[in-house]
């Protein structure tokens, strides 16, 4: 009986807002606790403060805005999953001449962050309904300062990486739409040492092969890690570069968000241990779901 | 039909073997060739949607045209002359997909030649042999800042970009379609002659009209056993361990052997061939 009751006080406690199932997705939008979520297959994917849809976020999004540092006056940045527009909100409210162009396999998704998540298309943000690979092979014309990648096809058992957007190949082809200082900014979702490891360093080798310089983030608040590949060969970062990077950042964005000092505070510039061990992904082999097994 | 001798224990272990390695190769086609497919068409819905329709395209076709075939030839070795060329097909995927699959893919580009970036290379090359620690990489970085205690002076901001050409875009139709088409050009023709396999071998097996129920129920189940195999072994197995190019190359092989027992039943078992 107890059981039953605080079951019902569960239930009672999230409002569903939303429901829908796509080809791709089943969606559901929660409300709980002040805060909006956004579930696609079970498995939570964005959460914003209603009260203020800039707070409330996941943080790894956070690191999505680090390749500005190479980049501080960008014109066009490129995103890869839409989800509930956590990278695209703070975009629009921090760096509001930046052009985001979102790429989103599901248009189900599309019209769940536009009527749920304040998601807007504007003249400084357009959504594309595409394979992300398929997007980048099609658009080799158009030139970004980033890439954000956070694309994922998610279940009840978790977020899984689409293997065709991790390989080596896939990096080429991204570099390729990359200007000369571009940086892509991947979210990896595990750990440094235990659960999902073998991915994280697999994913740092891979962009090792096609960028000369990756940095990473260890979220604080989740089991993400952003994987930050640098294009440009022109010498790793140094604390007097970094330091100007940063100077000429904050001059650029006069809206940079307070947090974002703390953000970068967390960078990492050594390999993760888990990288010696872990292969290299290409098109030919790249066995994701053999690395997302725990090693016993 | 000549006679109620049993047949002989090795052909139809030869048969069976046939018609279960043939379903075998099937879904490893299927299975590992969804997975080929999402460089290019993604990994999503349609992908798998379009390989299980095409794969279920093959098999009727093969089946009719098999069960046809198998009536006007009668020998095992004239599959042979279909399994060999698909065999090497299947051995070819990894050379001969890629250029056919950029094709349906890359239709969809804007014309427009590359517009090669006119971005100026990194501003400051600055070059040090040191290792970085993440310690001295922020030594010079204000510490109020690290600390999210400060925010920016306000400067002028630039007028927002406009968007020169649109992106291009695949209409609706063949996001859908698109994929269909690439599974037909690399699993239609291998998967079709596979197919064939279990009508011919129901007409080598079945002796007599009488058996034909129990004949064809057992080479069906034979075959069905062979596909739930090459779908778990591709999944569990077969990916994790090899590249998809070594997967299509044994199961090219595979195909080239299938059709070299065929020659053999015939070799072995002239006196089976029927001819009523």
């Amino acid at each position: 009986m107890l059981t039953v009751a605080l079951l019902c006080v569960a239930v009672a406690e999230g409002a569903v807002r939303y429901r829908s199932q796509s080809a791709h997705n089943q969606i559901v939008v929660e409300d709980k606790g002040g805060y909006r979520m956004l579930r696609f297959n079970g498995s939570m994917e964005t959460r914003l403060l209603i009260a203020n849809p800039l707070l409330g976020h996941f943080e790894y999004t956070d690191y999505f805005q680090m390749p500005l540092l190479w980049n501080p006056k960008a014109k066009r940045v490129l995103v890869m999953g839409l989800g509930g527009g956590s990278t695209q909100r703070a975009f629009q409210g921090y760096y509001p001449t930046v052009h985001v162009d979102t790429v989103e396999l599901d248009p189900a998704v599309a019209k769940v962050a536009k009527e749920w998540f304040g998601v807007k298309e504007t003249k400084t943000h357009t959504i594309h309904i595409s394979d992300g690979r398929g997007y980048l092979r099609r658009n080799k014309n158009r030139k970004y300062e980033a890439i954000m990648m956070d694309a994922y096809s998610s279940n009840t058992y978790g977020s899984f990486i689409p293997y065709h957007l991790a390989t080596k190949e896939f990096f080429q082809l991204a570099a390729e739409d990359l200007t000369a200082n571009g940086v892509l900014a991947y979210n990896v979702i595990g750990t440094y040492q235990e659960w999902r490891a073998d991915i994280v360093g697999s994913m740092y080798r891979t962009m090792k092969t096609v960028f000369p310089h990756v940095y990473h983030f260890p979220a604080a608040d989740s089991q993400n890690i952003v994987l930050l590949g640098v294009k440009a060969n022109t010498g790793g970062l140094t604390s007097a570069t970094l330091r100007a990077r940063v100077d000429l950042l904050r001059r650029a964005q006069p809206k940079l968000p307070a947090y974002f000092g703390p953000r970068l505070a967390r960078i990492r510039a050594s390999a993760p241990p888990s990288a010696e061990q872990s292969p290299v992904l290409t098109d030919d082999h790249a066995p994701i779901s053999k690395l997302l097994v725990p090693a016993k | 039909m000549k006679d109620d001798a049993p047949t002989p224990r090795g052909r139809t272990l030869a048969l069976g073997a046939l018609v279960l390695l043939g379903g075998f190769a099937v879904m490893v086609l299927e299975i590992v060739g969804a997975r080929y497919l999402q460089p290019w068409f993604g990994g999503a819905f349609y992908v798998w949607t379009s390989q299980i329709g095409i794969v279920m395209l093959a098999l009727a076709l093969g089946y009719g045209v098999g069960g046809h075939m198998a009536d006007r030839f009668k020998k095992a070795r004239f599959l042979s002359l279909l399994l060999a060329p698909a065999g090497i097909f299947i051995l070819l995927i990894p050379q001969m997909a890629p250029g056919m699959l950029d094709g349906i893919v890359d239709r969809h580009m804007k014309s427009s030649a590359s517009v090669p970036s006119a971005e100026p290379t990194a501003s400051e090359a600055v070059r040090t042999g040191l290792v970085i620690t993440e310690t001295n990489l922020l030594a010079e970085i204000p510490k109020d800042f690290l600390e999210g205690k400060t925010n920016n002076a306000a400067n002028n901001l630039p007028a927002p970009p406009i968007d020169e050409a649109p992106p291009s875009e695949i209409p609706a139709v063949w996001r859908k379609l698109d994929p269909a088409i690439g599974s037909a050009l690399v699993f239609l023709f291998p998967c079709f002659v596979l197919a064939m396999i279990s009508p011919f071998m129901v007409r080598l097996a079945a002796r007599q009209v009488a058996h034909v129920g129990t004949v064809s129920g057992l080479v069906y189940a034979a075959s069905t056993v062979g596909s739930i195999a090459g779908v778990f072994i591709s999944a569990y197995v077969l990916i994790d361990l090899f590249t998809t190019t070594q997967i299509f190359q044994m199961t090219g092989a595979l195909t080239l052997g299938l059709g070299g027992l065929c020659c053999l039943i015939d070799w072995q078992w002239p006196e089976d061939l029927q001819d009523d």
